[in-house]
């Protein structure tokens, strides 16, 4: 999928509203092209001749003109922009589909951020397309209709100004070009200021730990300052880029002025359409401007229309596999001969339906990688990981975990209170044993309304041992028959893990559990432990003997 | 930790105090404020002439002079729209230079406020108050003072010379004008009095959307782990379609805005037109001045739309002004006396009790004297006071009752001598400050040589990686930057610790987050960063502690155990009993 395609879709998803708002756009500017063309024709008819009848009649037109063009303009913007707003809904949900599909692979390559702003600043711009098409739409009406009124009020009048401007704005370009430019790169190094700001108060605490408040105040004044120099060069750019806009289009005013006076005495014209020229040269100025707006928004929104794209049409991670596991499931896992990438080769691994297994990684990326193939969020290079005798790549993944669920040491909370993370995906079960046996359930008596606290900003607002506890409840609550719990008590102090071991015994006692993991109170309570080295098992036994018989294993956990 | 006190937000100035801190801001700028504010009048002005300049070729054409006259006023319109660019640009570059200068003084004394603000003071409003303070409030004051305030005042300038303009042509086109004044005022008060509340709402909506796609979007791996796909759409589907909701009503709050608006722009110009039609019939005004007049309203739409139309973007300026002021207005911390120059590591902690909340103490009565330096480990469940009491050593907070002292003074947040203090405090809490490596490790030692900062990066064992870096130490690292791991931040933070060279240093779990595989890593270089200071750790990991000097363990507040390693072991206590599940033993040998 290409960014064109995004692009079409937006565009041909919301046609009805976008043909709508264009439509309207062109009525609103004709009725700001005919103000003063209804000024010009008062002068004439009424004010010059004092015809009151015919001021009367005129005001009534000027009334129906300022109606028509209030009400198209009104609700061509708000067509326009519920245009934009349910286009960019709609990516936006189709972009979240794809993210979360239990396949995969959008996120690939994609820092977490980088995808959140992409599914909410990119749709926005995607869907902004609408507002910049019906601007669009409705400065080519305009100028359309300024010119049909200009050329009707005088030939060569109407044409001095309609091939005159183009020249004008682009010489008012060409003249502000450089300084323009000049302002973006100043106004980046300005912006750099706020940022430095923000970053230093996010690191308000490190700072105060070392006592660098002065070396930070120092330091931003100086950032500070440097911003001020670059911002006022770049004001300064962008003020003489708006006065020779000014003397520009200034200057062609006078010669409309020149050129329709003449016209006007020699009696080409009248009074009232020389005011309506004068009136209209001026109004087709905004049109332009209008376009180069639009064109613009168009650039913008075809570039993020290319990033929502690489999104969408990223390829999944695992491909292929829709069965499901045999029922009843008994949660037996079996690796044959895995090996994936660097840092798995010729893995060998069994863990029988019920049993507590340890695995001890030197190779931090060998645990990856083994919870990676295990909730099948990858296939293995070579070789078979099996549930229950079947191998993982003949299942839908959904499936798989279903079955199967992997707890990632960086695993996160959502927003919602401490109950409903653990509670999410417990379908209905009590939680309790869950919290007890991870000690969540200190975590939510220290909380000011205890479970029922709201987990702001993704659960940052705990400590990291908190978060581990909480995420550790909701992945206990969950019941799986195989669970795989990755370095589930780091952040946590050696007397709570020592009780969480225990707990996470009691509470799986029947089902699987694989704990990848260093900390020996978890091993301790496993009921055997492997050791993966160079990506193969070197070791297995109970805790207590490897601890005893291999300075390898000892090196590791200890 | 206890959270459960109530949010004490950060103060928010008066509306008195905000006016009264905006001039003095002005005051040092009043010159380049008042030049640049007449030159900008005498720009408008110019600008001005052209309706009469127009005005006067058309009473030359309905006089019947020849096609030459035409010439002369054409010619002072190209005149007037070359003072006219020449006036904006140079009174449109004044304004901006007093503006930005005010703005950067505030941003600097609210940045030098801020972080002299108490942490606990901070910890109290929550950090998020702080943090939007100067992301929030900093961005839309500037995007006001930069775009909102030179085109609000261009176009009051413009309004308040027409209206001067067309009483010069003659009162009584001045006095129909005003017919549309009362329209326009009630417009504004019915579009305040729904935006405000509305806009308020919108931002709130769209934060919830932000926050649920990073939740959600951002957090794919563990949705997908939970089969919440379906229920993670829904809620992704639901924020969105509420921020959309509130956006399309803000649109038809717009709409009908500028709606009403056009009702004033015609009542006006009607007006007008009908007053030149009277004027011209009972022989007061020329037709010329008439229709200089028309010109004249007609293009007022546009300034008096921008006006309007900023009224909500200079209300949220207002507030956001106020809450930085609020800041900067605090007084910083007094230094209630001279900073004592560190005079050795010696800690002495006799009947020290904290409590967060009254009632609630956290800590009793603990007597503690740890030696110069000596290297000591805190071990003991959450909750049983070793932050606490790290925190009270670090001077973060004050005892509520007994003494604390380290090196014989009590230790203040505010002792900073020159750039370092007595006890430097590392959390496991990391940020990487944006900008070059070396930028970072020099806020703790301004003054280091590129070869002290590589020392300092080879002691914590971070000198490998830091020299692999694209640029070395000048590559620039943080948010928008080359992104550290977990645990380079965290030996990032043990460098800078080197640095500053306390002579006491507290690690409160500086190792937690670095996930199994790094911890021991990071435990080496906590070692190496604490070597020759005296040093107060709170482990996690027994293998840390067992390597100090002697180990104290609390339990709920109090000290239970304080020992060696050995010692403790064989004494067969808590501690003990703790060892030996970590070392060798079954759940079920204990």
């Amino acid at each position: 999928m290409r960014g064109r395609d995004v692009m079409r879709r937006t565009v041909a998803g919301q046609w009805r509203s976008a043909a709508g708002s264009a439509v309207l756009g062109a009525g609103h500017q004709t009725g700001e092209v005919l103000v003063p063309v209804v000024i010009g024709v008062v002068i004439d008819e009424a004010i010059r001749t004092g015809d009151g009848s015919a001021l009367v009649r005129w005001t009534i037109v000027l009334a129906l003109v300022f109606t028509g063009l209030s009400l198209s303009y009104r609700f061509c913007f708000r067509l326009a922009e519920r245009a934009s707003e349910r286009a960019a809904h709609a990516l936006r949900m189709e972009l979240t589909r794809r993210t979360l599909d239990p396949r995969g692979g959008a996120e690939a390559g994609r820092l977490p951020g980088e995808l959140a702003s992409v599914a909410s600043g990119d749709t926005k711009r995607v869907g902004a397309v609408h507002v910049a098409l019906a601007a669009g739409a409705t400065a080519l009406a305009g100028m359309l209709a300024g010119g049909v009124a200009l050329l009707a009020v005088s030939v060569p009048l109407g044409l001095l100004v309609l091939l005159g401007i183009p020249p004008v704005l682009g010489l008012a370009h060409l003249l502000g070009k450089p300084l323009e430019r000049h302002s973006g790169a100043e106004q980046e190094r300005a912006a750099h200021a706020s940022g430095v700001a923000a970053d230093l108060i996010a690191g308000l605490r490190v700072l105060k730990g070392l006592g660098a408040e002065r070396a930070a105040v120092e330091r931003y004044r100086r950032t500070s300052r440097d911003s001020l120099a670059a911002t006022v060069r770049a004001a300064r750019a962008q003020a003489w880029h708006d006065g020779v806009m000014l003397m520009v289009t200034g200057a062609f005013i006078a010669v409309v002025a020149l050129v329709g006076g003449r016209l006007a005495v020699s009696g080409d014209i009248t009074v009232g359409q020389l005011v309506a020229a004068v009136g209209l040269a001026q109004f087709l100025l905004t049109p332009l401007s209008i376009l180069a707006w639009a064109n613009g928004e168009f650039a913008q929104g075809r570039a993020s229309a290319a990033r929502v794209a690489a999104v969408l049409g990223a390829p999944p991670a695992v491909a292929g596999g829709e069965g499901g596991p045999p029922r009843p499931v008994r949660g037996g896992i079996r690796l044959v001969d895995v090996a994936h990438g660097d840092a798995l080769r010729k893995l060998n691994l069994e863990a029988a339906p019920g049993e507590m297994l340890g695995v001890v990684t030197t190779d931090p990326a060998a645990a990856t990688a083994l919870l990676r193939l295990l909730g099948r969020s990858a296939d293995p290079d070579s070789g078979t990981v099996e549930l229950d005798g079947t191998p993982l790549s003949a299942l839908d993944p959904a499936e798989v975990r279903r079955t199967v669920l992997v707890a990632d040491h960086d695993a996160d909370l959502f927003e919602g209170t401490l109950l409903e993370n653990v509670a999410a995906p417990a379908a209905g079960r009590p939680v309790e044993p869950a919290m007890a046996a991870a000690s969540a359930d200190e975590v939510a008596a220290d909380l000011p309304h205890g479970a029922g606290t709201v987990l702001t900003e993704r659960g940052r607002s705990l400590s990291g041992g908190q978060r581990q506890r909480v995420a550790l409840a909701r992945a206990l609550a969950a019941a799986a028959p195989v669970l795989v719990l990755h370095d589930p008590t780091t952040a946590v102090d050696a007397v709570t893990e020592a009780r969480i071991a225990a707990g996470l015994r009691a509470v799986r006692a029947g089902r699987t559990t694989i704990v990848v993991a260093t900390g020996p109170a978890l091993l301790a309570a496993a009921d055997r432990v492997v050791l993966v080295e160079g990506g193969a098992v070197t070791a297995e036994g109970v805790h207590a003997r490897l601890v005893h018989e291999y300075p390898a294993y000892r090196a590791a956990v200890l | 930790m206890a959270t459960t006190h109530e949010r004490e937000l950060l103060p928010t100035a008066s509306a008195a105090r905000t006016g009264a801190a905006v001039r003095a801001l002005a005051r040092p700028h009043r010159r380049t404020l008042a030049a640049g504010f007449l030159t900008l009048v005498a720009a408008t002005a110019a600008g001005l002439l052209t309706a009469p300049v127009l005005g006067r070729v058309i009473d030359l054409v309905a006089g019947g002079a020849p096609a030459s006259a035409i010439t002369a006023p054409a010619g002072w319109l190209a005149v007037i729209a070359v003072v006219q660019g020449v006036a904006t640009a140079y009174g449109l570059g004044l304004v901006a230079r007093a503006g930005e200068g005010m703005l950067a003084t505030l941003r600097e004394r609210f940045v030098d406020r801020a972080l002299r603000l108490p942490l606990e003071r901070v910890e109290r409003a929550g950090s998020g108050d702080l943090t939007s303070r100067v992301t929030n409030d900093v961005t839309v004051i500037t995007t006001v003072v930069r775009e909102a305030v030179p085109a609000l005042g261009r176009s009051l300038l413009t309004i308040a010379l027409t209206l001067v303009a067309l009483a010069v042509l003659d009162w009584r086109f001045l006095l129909v004008a005003l017919l549309a004044v009362p329209v326009q005022a009630h417009t504004v008060r019915w579009y305040v009095r729904r935006a405000v509340p509305l806009y308020a709402a919108q931002r709130v909506a769209i934060g919830a959307q932000q926050q649920e796609l990073l939740g959600s979007v951002g957090g794919a791996s563990t949705v997908r782990a939970f089969r919440l796909e379906d229920e993670h759409a829904e809620r992704v589907g639901r924020r969105s379609l509420a921020a959309v909701e509130l956006a399309l009503k803000g649109v038809r709050l717009v709409t009908r805005f500028y709606s009403r608006l056009n009702l004033a722009e015609f009542v006006g110009l009607a007006a007008v037109l009908a007053a030149g039609f009277l004027l011209v019939r009972n022989g007061s005004v020329s037709i010329g001045t008439a229709s200089a007049a028309a010109l004249y309203f007609h293009n007022l739409f546009g300034p008096i739309n921008v006006a309007l139309g900023l009224v909500d973007d200079a209300q949220s300026a207002l507030a956001g002004l106020a809450r930085l002021i609020g800041v900067a207005d605090t007084a910083p911390v007094p230094s209630e006396r001279p900073a004592e120059p560190a005079r050795d590591g010696t800690i002495r902690v006799e009947g020290v009790g904290y409590s967060y909340r009254p009632g609630h103490p956290v800590l009793h009565d603990i007597d503690l004297h740890i030696a110069e330096k000596e290297r000591v480990a805190l071990v003991g469940a959450s909750g049983a006071g070793k932050t606490t009491l790290a925190r009270l050593i670090a001077g973060i907070h004050a005892p509520d009752t007994g003494t604390l002292t380290v090196g014989g003074a009590e230790p203040r947040p505010d002792d900073a001598a020159g750039s370092g203090r007595r006890v430097a405090l590392v959390t496991q809490e990391v940020h990487v400050f944006t900008g070059p490596l070396a930028d970072d490790l020099r806020l703790a030692r301004p003054e280091a040589t590129d070869e002290e900062l590589r020392e300092a990066l080879e002691r914590v064992g971070a000198l490998r990686w830091a020299r692999a870096l694209p640029q070395g130490l000048d590559t620039v690292v943080g948010e928008s930057g080359h992104r550290l791991t977990a645990a380079q931040a965290q030996q990032l933070a043990l460098a800078r610790l080197v640095l500053a060279d306390p002579p006491v240093v507290v690690l409160d779990e500086a190792t937690a987050e670095a996930g199994s595989a790094g911890a021991r890593e990071l435990e080496s270089a906590a070692d190496a960063a604490a070597e020759g200071r005296t040093a107060l750790i709170v482990a996690h990991r027994l293998t840390q502690a067992a390597t100090a000097d002697r180990i104290i363990t609390l339990d709920a507040g109090r000290v239970v155990e304080s020992g060696p390693h050995r010692e403790l072991v064989e004494a067969g206590g808590r501690y003990a009993e703790l060892w030996r599940a970590w070392s060798d033993g079954r759940r079920d040998d204990l």
